[in-house]
């Protein structure tokens, strides 16, 4: 990465989301969450508290979840995000967004899309987690309606699924 | 009011020779930025004094965790994940895996890093606790070279640190721990997850034969959110050494701490709950030291309901023990004989300890745990078996383990159940194998390799297969709360 904004003002910056190559011109502290849903138009990516407590700005980011709104835009330069958006194959859902689906664990939906790429990270991981383990990995995601059986439950499901 | 992102200048040179450079031509001017997890939070809420950040996020110089003989060398840029997960720290240094896991979610893990979370200097951060029990050194870095500073005394008031402006710290050096150590971390907080801590204790301790009985060799006390910065408490450490661990010094140690601190109010706690929970959890760790089981040095508790497995099972009375542990193999005469084994040290030593004994027992103990498992294929059949707490653990464990042939199809399961069959009238037995991620189709193709086997070798086999599913389920256990 060697990339700098001379004189303050924005710069082009160029990264992958959901495996397409993406430029966009912006100023290099932008928050990544406001890239994402301004520049890019991906609105999949929900902003809950703004300061890396909630997790409903959860993306991928090289495959690593991180909170999107912790993360000024020139640090994800050539870097590969994955959105909410990316997950599905078309009309095809993904077994975690599925059983999310199927199991009830969504309501409002602003803590869903982080909810589920922090599920996803953990599965790319953990085959089969134990219920203590999906609750440590969803640990800074928070729901405020559904509460959380429902979604651990999701989880677990997408776990058999997906073995 | 939020920042406006057109007000900063940003840059990301990427090596650490010119982000220390820039730092030396404008010194005070320019905020190394990290993973973000604290500057942004403060950039978000228009807190942030600056208006030039450089980033400092995977600086090559700065990442990594080296393992030397003496000590270990922890990258300024390792994230709270890398340490987690390093096998040396999860070994040698309990304590800061523990306070790495206890910091933030996952998200903030992956980007937290150990250095930022020491200029950060929150007086609450939990993994700065940790590193001044261990006697932990700082690596400064800059253009007019590095140095090496203990610290112990890095943090001289609220958010006040020993570093000129030009200087970043590039490595946090960690003595190697010999193993005699009994090691004691413990966070009070209001939730098990993300929650800053009300107080946060790490300690160390070693004990030695005195005229009359046991004395405190050497202990190091550190406290975490109870006074303006992380507080080692070294005027208590020189008290108590040389003492027994008695009634008297359990007080000591209460007094000792309470005077020491200087905690306040604040939306999180009380200044008299932290005093008093302060005291609690200081003479806890004596007590703790004090008693003769702690194995060989590696207890460790946790947030309330966050209590370490097999710290907890070293502990209880024999029987409670062996019936806590019989779901993992099924044998009655292995369970007791790991009670009697205890206290066992760490997941290694469980499970060699296990091996061991499985292979010292009688065919009549090897079927008694082979008859506890379900026949594969019919595990989801429940309400078959009238099952207690213990049988229901068995089950949700055969469950997951069968759970690949649970999903197969209804030929394929009718397949495995003629298998099963003539499996039992040839040996008289249950057809055992270690099911955890393996597909129907090759556990039927094992099953009629076995069915071929002699009586002698089949039992062979039987019992390495339990001897692996007992490995699997002593691991569930032990990552179980």
């Amino acid at each position: 990465m060697n990339h700098s904004s001379e004189h303050g003002g924005r710069c082009k910056l160029s990264f992958s989301v959901n495996g397409k190559r993406v430029e966009v011109y912006v100023f290099p502290m932008e928050r990544l969450l406001d890239v994402l849903r301004h520049e890019l138009e991906l609105t999949g990516t929900k902003e809950g508290c703004g300061e890396g407590e909630c997790g409903s700005c959860a993306v991928l980011m090289n495959g690593v979840l991180v909170n999107s709104c912790l993360i000024p835009a020139l640090q994800a330069a050539d870097l590969n995000v994955t959105t909410i958006e990316g997950l599905a194959d078309g009309p095809r859902l993904n077994a975690v967004q599925k059983a999310f689906l199927e199991c009830g664990g969504a309501q409002c939906g602003i803590c869903t899309p982080g909810m589920i790429l922090a599920s996803q990270q953990l599965l790319d991981k953990n085959l089969s987690p134990s219920t203590d383990e999906i609750r440590e990995a969803l640990a800074g995601n928070l729901c405020r309606c559904t509460g959380y059986m429902q979604i651990v439950e999701a989880v677990a499901q997408a776990a058999r699924v997906k073995e | 009011m939020r920042s406006d992102p057109a007000d900063y200048r940003f840059v990301a040179p990427g090596n650490l020779e010119s982000v220390m450079s820039l730092l030396a031509e404008q010194p005070g001017e320019w905020l190394a930025i990290a993973g973000g997890t604290d500057v942004m939070v403060q950039y978000a809420a228009g807190k942030l004094a600056g208006r030039k950040l450089v980033s400092i996020w995977n600086l090559p110089e700065l990442q990594g965790v080296r393992v030397l003989a003496e000590e270990i060398r922890v990258g300024a840029g390792s994230t709270y994940t890398e340490i987690r997960k390093h096998e040396i720290v999860g070994r040698e240094f309990p304590l800061l895996a523990r306070a790495a896991s206890w910091t933030g979610g996952i998200a903030n893990q992956n980007r937290g890093t150990l250095g930022g979370n020491i200029v950060n200097a929150s007086p609450a951060a939990d993994s700065l606790p940790a590193l001044l029990a261990y006697d932990a050194e700082l690596i400064l870095v800059s253009v007019r070279g590095e140095r090496r500073v203990p610290y112990v005394g890095f943090h001289s008031g609220y958010k006040k640190m020993d570093m000129a402006p030009d200087e970043l710290i590039r490595a946090i050096c960690i003595p190697r721990v010999s193993s005699d150590y009994f090691q004691y971390t413990r966070k009070v907080g209001a939730r098990k997850a993300q929650a800053i801590s009300k107080v946060c204790v790490a300690a160390l301790g070693k004990v030695r034969a005195g005229t009359n009985g046991k004395v405190i060799a050497e202990v190091r006390v550190a406290l975490g959110s109870v006074a303006p910065i992380p507080l080692r408490l070294t005027e208590l450490e020189r008290a108590v050494q040389g003492k027994a661990i008695d009634a008297e010094l359990l007080q000591l140690a209460r007094r000792n701490t309470m005077a020491a601190i200087q905690p306040i109010d604040d939306i999180r706690s009380t200044a008299k709950y932290r005093s008093v929970v302060a005291g609690n959890l200081v003479a806890e760790f004596f007590e703790q030291l004090r008693m003769p089981t702690h194995p060989r040095g590696t207890r460790m508790c946790g947030a309330p309901g966050l209590v370490d497995v097999l710290a907890r099972w070293n502990v209880v009375d024999a029987a409670t023990a062996a019936n806590e542990i019989l779901p993992c193999c099924g044998s009655r005469a292995w369970a007791a004989a790991m009670a009697v084994r205890r206290p066992l040290a760490a997941e290694a030593e469980v499970l060699e300890t296990s091996d061991e004994i499985w292979r010292s027992l009688t065919a009549l103990d090897w079927m008694e745990a082979f008859r506890s498992h379900p026949r594969i294929g019919e595990s989801d059949n429940r309400e078959a078996r009238e099952l207690d707490a213990k049988s229901v653990k068995a089950a949700e464990w055969s469950e997951q383990e069968q759970r690949k042939v649970a999903d197969a199809d209804a030929s394929t399961k009718l397949t495995l159940a003629d298998g099963n069959r003539e499996y039992e009238r040839r040996f008289n037995r249950i057809f055992i194998v270690c099911a955890m991620g393996k597909s129907p189709e090759e556990i039927l193709s094992i099953l009629n390799r076995r069915l071929n086997n002699d009586e002698a070798s089949e039992l062979q086999e039987a019992w390495e297969q339990q001897r692996q599913i007992t490995h699997l389920r002593l691991r569930k256990w032990l990552q179980s709360r």
